[in-house]
């Protein structure tokens, strides 16, 4: 991701919230501090599909806004 | 001038503190510089005196640490060494132990991230390991001996001072376990009836080795009363087969560690490690039955769809996937004990040899000190 973020593609990372400060500290490693982290309630192993599919409707809402931010 | 003293002319290389042992723990721990017990303070000298036994460029990393990817130089980890209580001819087993976790197949990243509770376990192998003192006798997965504790007290400091592998941060582990503070071992080979580990590798005898593993801590197997090496396989493999391992799911290479009156009785019978392993494979395993629902369906039938998408229920699951990746060594002294160590599974072990940087291989640890 920090490599496609580099070449100026969109790119985010989905964490769960208790993964939040390891995303944001590898994001900052990696040289791409202002990677987008789609942030979703913890946890995600373990979840029925119904709640999979919860999570990932969190995802995406915070994917489009990083879309349209990229597009304007 | 040292490269060391040159060093510490830097802003901000050097933290001056009171001359007095709980200031100088206040301060390590309030940096996060601990792994919560006291420390020797890694002063300027005590550094240098680390240093004595390392032969190549104390600037040069070993391995980039993650998940901060910091630089684990010579001279980095021999802060660390010192704050461990190493003695200065303990230092190049530690250099060893982080080269051969820089191996990817060891899985770094993944071994310092996790939620699973894993550490490297370090198995010496060698001349060089009796010479320093890592104990292969009574208690040698326990306390007590300064080189067991201070090794890989060590390599689990430099993890976190260097790698910033920090709890809820960049160490996930759900509970971790007790072993995070040192887990190092030496092959008992004087006790043991089959060739050591390293000498299994393709190693000579004489050569010194690390074995590191992403191991869980020891679980252990008691077994009084087996007279024969299918009884005492038996009960290991019991041991071995739990469906809450990672050896469940991925092939992983746990470790057995025999106990010497273990391994002297399924010597006894005949059965080299090749057979043991064999045996093991095939025997230390569980039906899916013995799994949850949710695990049979979502673990095996999916995620495992090659062997299990259509299996019937009684299928064995295995807890090695081939019989060579179980590692077998003798450790201990006295008593009807061995201990077996699953590990983080996905991960390989990765074994170094000691040598000098002019690549000739170490027989005594002398051979690595500065002239």
């Amino acid at each position: 991701m920090a490599q496609l973020r580099k070449r100026g593609l969109i790119a985010a990372v989905v964490c769960s919230d208790t993964f939040m400060k390891l995303g944001a500290a590898q994001a900052k490693v990696f040289g791409v501090p202002d990677l987008p982290l789609l942030r979703i309630p913890h946890p995600l192993g373990g979840l029925s599909i119904d709640k999979v599919r919860e999570r990932a409707e969190v995802a995406l809402l915070q994917l489009l806004k990083v879309v349209k931010e990229k597009q304007s | 001038m040292t490269p060391l003293a040159t060093m510490l002319q830097a802003p901000g290389a050097l933290v001056e503190c009171d001359d007095d042992p709980e200031a100088v723990f206040e301060l390590l721990c309030a940096k996060g510089w601990s792994d919560g017990l006291p420390v020797i303070p890694p002063t300027p000298e005590r550094v240098e005196r680390m240093l004595a036994y390392c032969d190549r460029d104390i600037e040069a990393p070993i391995v980039k640490i993650p998940p901060r990817y910091g630089a684990a130089t010579p001279i980095r980890v021999a802060a660390n060494a010192v704050m461990a209580g190493c003695k200065p001819n303990y230092f190049p087993l530690v250099l060893l132990a982080l080269e051969a976790m820089a191996e990817e197949q060891y899985n770094l990243y993944g071994t310092q991230a996790t939620t699973h509770p894993c550490t490297p376990m370090l198995i010496f192998n060698g001349p060089v390991a009796k010479e320093v003192g890592i104990n292969a006798g009574n208690n040698a997965m326990g306390n007590y001996f300064r080189a067991n504790a201070a090794i890989g007290r060590a390599v689990r400091l430099a993890l976190v001072n260097i790698g910033a592998a920090i709890p809820g941060v960049g160490d996930m582990a759900t509970a971790g376990t007790p072993a995070k503070f040192t887990f190092c071992v030496a092959e008992n080979e004087d006790a043991s009836p089959w060739e050591p580990l390293h000498v299994e590798l393709g190693f000579p005898q004489e050569a010194s080795t690390v074995t590191v593993v992403a191991a869980e801590g020891p679980h252990n197997v008691n077994d009084h009363e087996s007279l024969t090496a299918e009884g005492i396989l038996v009960m290991v493999a019991g041991t071995m087969a739990i469906t809450g391992s990672n050896n469940a799911y991925y092939d992983g290479q746990p470790v057995l560690a025999f106990g010497p009156e273990h391994a002297a009785t399924v010597a006894g019978d005949g059965m080299s490690k090749a057979e043991v392993k064999r045996w093991l494979f095939d025997r230390a395993s569980l039906p899916m039955s013995k799994f949850s629902k949710e695990g049979i369906e979502r673990r095996f039938r999916r995620k495992r769809a090659d062997k299990f998408a259509n299996a019937p229920l009684d299928t064995p699951v295995r807890m090695v996937g081939k019989p060579e990746d179980l590692i077998v060594i003798v450790t201990g002294g006295a008593g009807k004990h061995s201990q077996y160590v699953p590990t983080f599974g996905n991960t390989r072990a990765a074994t170094r040899v000691l040598k000098r940087a002019d690549g000739q291989v170490v027989k005594s640890i002398h051979d690595l000190r500065r002239a």
